[in-house]
């Protein structure tokens, strides 16, 4: 019980009041403690990769075993993930300690297939968009013929075409980005930031146990 | 009515394929103007320019998905940067973004023979998030010791006299997450107060606003469209520019469906009360 439940609430209590404290506190002391945690933090990072390393990998590998739908493209996975990472080691022929190489065949890899298929992934919402704006976007009601129109006045007038029609376009965008869309956002940030301070104080105090797991808080 | 209501969706794509694929083909123009936060980014490098050996640091935070759109904003960018003499140090803060920082490096140093150490610098990736910005504001140094070729900071003359982020003239970051919003400012711009710019995804763009307006964040370069314009501002044409005439004709594409769909959607209505 110590050991998963009142120990990470004393350590969660800890590391949040002294992360919130030390940001305020411009004193060397205070500055050397935040220097510290940063560095632990992004070791932290660092290994949470290898987290999701072994989390994908045990997926796919779980699929193919199993026999589950589409589990070919699970193999396709972790063969793509293995054929890159020795590409990663040999390093154009400097081995896995020397500083990666500019060329050689991951970097080859990573250019022409890696970002090729990732933009192409990324540029197919256009077609998808385009599809569903049409059904979606219908003037039903008066709010919907608001947005409808302020969609089509960005639509027009974010691209340089809405210049060569008529001015009106692209400063109608201005206008909607700086006044309506400016305070929404502002709005919007407010609230999330006075919920993510709620939820913040409310782990650092211990009322909020979720992240502790067992599923009876 | 109901068949135009319901109207098969490979004709829409098809429609916007054509409407991409033909602009992209056939070579004509549309008078790009640029808008006022991306010459806020372009006045922000030309007061860096007309300062004593300017240097500024370029984070960037994208991946291999946004590269259409942020690429041609980091060439942009570096372009300008290299014609007005200004040193440059690059670093990463997203894992995929390396090898995209490197070849736009390695492409605008060769056309303006820049040399590597002395006018700029690449010092890679680190993971952490927001963690490395903070350590960066204490001590740049501590925070990236070595290049992506091995090299101590401390011995590369571009980052030798770098103590931490306000000895930067500039900051910038390409960014198609939320490294802005949730990193750069509250824990960069807010703690250690230096000038900082960034360039955004077309669809971040709306949520950055607030931070123009407050100054926080001096200027802003949204999407391929704000690229263009600051490949406008700079005076060399690149892909972006490019990129809006498949882009303008796509917005209007989809502009007529909408416009279509409703007139449908209208005529549908009416018959169905009469």
């Amino acid at each position: 019980m110590f050991l998963t439940r009142t120990l990470p609430m004393l350590l969660a209590f800890a590391f949040g009041a002294v992360a919130v404290l030390i940001y305020y506190i411009p004193h060397g002391v205070a500055q050397e403690i935040e220097r510290e945690l940063s560095l632990w933090l992004r070791i932290l990072y660092a290994f949470a990769y290898f987290l999701g390393l072994y989390s994908i990998l045990n997926l796919h590998w779980t699929r193919i075993q199993r026999r589950q739908g589409g589990w070919a493209y699970s193999g396709v996975a972790i063969a793509s993930f293995l054929v890159m990472f020795l590409f990663v080691v040999y390093n154009d022929g400097a081995g896995p300690f020397a500083p990666q190489a500019s060329a050689g065949g991951y970097q080859w890899m990573f250019t022409y297939m890696h970002v090729a298929c990732s933009s192409t992934m990324f540029s197919m919402l256009a077609f998808y968009i385009a599809s569903a704006a049409y059904r979606t976007f219908r003037a039903r009601s008066s709010d919907a013929a608001i947005l409808l129109v302020a969609a089509i006045i960005l639509m027009v007038g974010r691209v340089p075409i809405g210049h060569a029609i008529s001015e009106f376009f692209p400063e109608a965008v201005a206008w909607l980005m700086e006044v309506p869309n400016l305070a929404a956002k502002r709005g919007i940030v407010l609230g999330v930031s006075l919920g993510a301070i709620a939820t913040s104080l409310r782990i650092i105090f211990g009322i909020e146990r979720s992240y502790l797991g067992g599923g009876d808080e | 009515m109901e068949r135009l209501l319901n109207i098969d969706r490979r004709i829409i794509f098809a429609f916007i394929f054509v409407g991409v694929a033909v602009p992209l083909l056939i070579d004509f123009s549309f008078p790009i103007k640029p808008t006022e936060p991306v010459q806020r980014v372009y006045d922000e490098f030309e007061r860096v320019a007309s300062e004593d050996d300017p240097v500024v640091l370029l984070a960037f935070s994208y991946g291999a998905s946004t590269v259409p759109e942020m690429q041609p904003m980091s060439l942009a960018i570096l372009r300008h940067a290299f014609s007005r003499d200004i040193k440059v140090v690059a670093i990463c803060l997203w894992p995929e973004a390396p090898g995209l920082a490197q070849a736009a490096l390695d492409t605008v140093a060769g056309e303006y023979g820049k040399e590597y150490g002395t006018d700029y610098a690449f010092l890679g990736y680190k993971p952490g998030l927001w963690a490395p910005i903070i350590n960066m504001g204490q001590d740049f140094h501590d925070a990236w010791p070595r290049d992506t070729q091995g090299t101590l900071v401390g011995d590369i003359p571009v980052t030798a006299n770098i103590r931490n982020l306000n000895d930067f003239n500039l900051v910038f970051d390409f960014a198609a997450g939320d490294s802005i919003e949730f990193w750069w400012i509250p824990f960069g711009v807010e703690k250690y107060k230096f000038a900082f710019s960034g360039g955004c995804t077309a669809v971040m763009a709306p949520d950055l606003y607030p931070f123009l307006q407050s100054n926080q964040l001096r200027g802003m370069i949204g999407g391929l469209a704000g690229a263009a314009e600051y490949e406008k501002l700079v005076e060399i044409p690149g892909s972006a520019t490019a990129g809006m005439r498949a882009q303008s004709i796509a917005h209007l594409i989809i502009v007529a469906f909408i416009l279509i769909g409703n007139a449908a959607y209208f005529a549908s209505r009416r018959r169905g009360a009469a």
